[in-house]
């Protein structure tokens, strides 16, 4: 017992208090940096590249004549597909832009116009 | 009777619970019975019957996109390789 006590009067550690400057403080303008960053927020897309990405999607579609791909071009009316068709491309441009879009709005897009305006104004296509 | 937006609705539910699967071909012909599917019975008679069979297979599809997930493929279909 007494070999303990003399053992721990050697083994004590001292603790000082850390100096207040050490702890780094973070700036306002980081915080606001992190929790806003490119990640959460996303990144419109420029309107002319996903133009282009649109349209490539649209050509790739089996029953689509890649002569008649305009970027005014209308799915039932220019194109000559069906409701069903319409559905398969806006999954085909789900798969491309890496985003979903939700039923309501899926039904309301019949043009590539329609779908680059969608797409165009979502933060999370990439 | 499905009105036209609940049909649209089923297809696409079809489609995104395809893509769950993780084995090209079987992604691939779910995406191409749904379709065949829907253009077989555009004018059907009974498009009620149709309709309600078109939602049971639609919760098979989910419970098997389960089980093959279990067990996927270790190698990935050639098909899905990008240039």
């Amino acid at each position: 017992m007494a070999a303990r006590s003399a053992l721990l009067k050697y083994l004590r550690v001292n603790v000082q208090l850390a100096p207040q400057s050490a702890r780094p403080s973070t700036p306002f303008s980081v915080l606001v940096r992190r929790c806003f960053s490119d990640e959460v927020r996303g990144s419109f897309l420029d309107k002319s590249e996903v133009t282009d990405r649109v349209i490539k999607v649209v050509k790739n579609f089996q029953k689509v004549d890649p002569s008649k791909v305009t970027p005014e071009a209308h799915f039932q009316n220019d194109l000559g597909l069906d409701s069903l068709d319409a559905v398969e491309i806006v999954m085909a441009l789900e798969e491309e832009f890496g985003f979903e879009i939700p039923d309501n709005e899926a039904d309301k897009i019949n043009s590539i116009k329609l779908a680059v305006d969608f797409i165009a104004s979502h933060p999370q296509a990439k | 009777m499905a009105s036209r937006s609940e049909i649209l609705s089923l297809f696409r539910s079809l489609y995104r619970t395809a893509r769950q699967f993780p084995d090209y071909n079987v992604r691939e012909y779910i995406k191409r019975r749904t379709a065949d599917g829907f253009r077989l019975n555009r004018d059907a008679p009974d498009a009620a019957a149709v309709f309600a069979d078109g939602k049971a297979q639609l919760e098979v599809a989910k419970r098997q996109a389960v089980v093959y997930s279990l067990y996927a493929p270790k190698v990935r279909s050639i098909m899905e390789l990008k240039p």
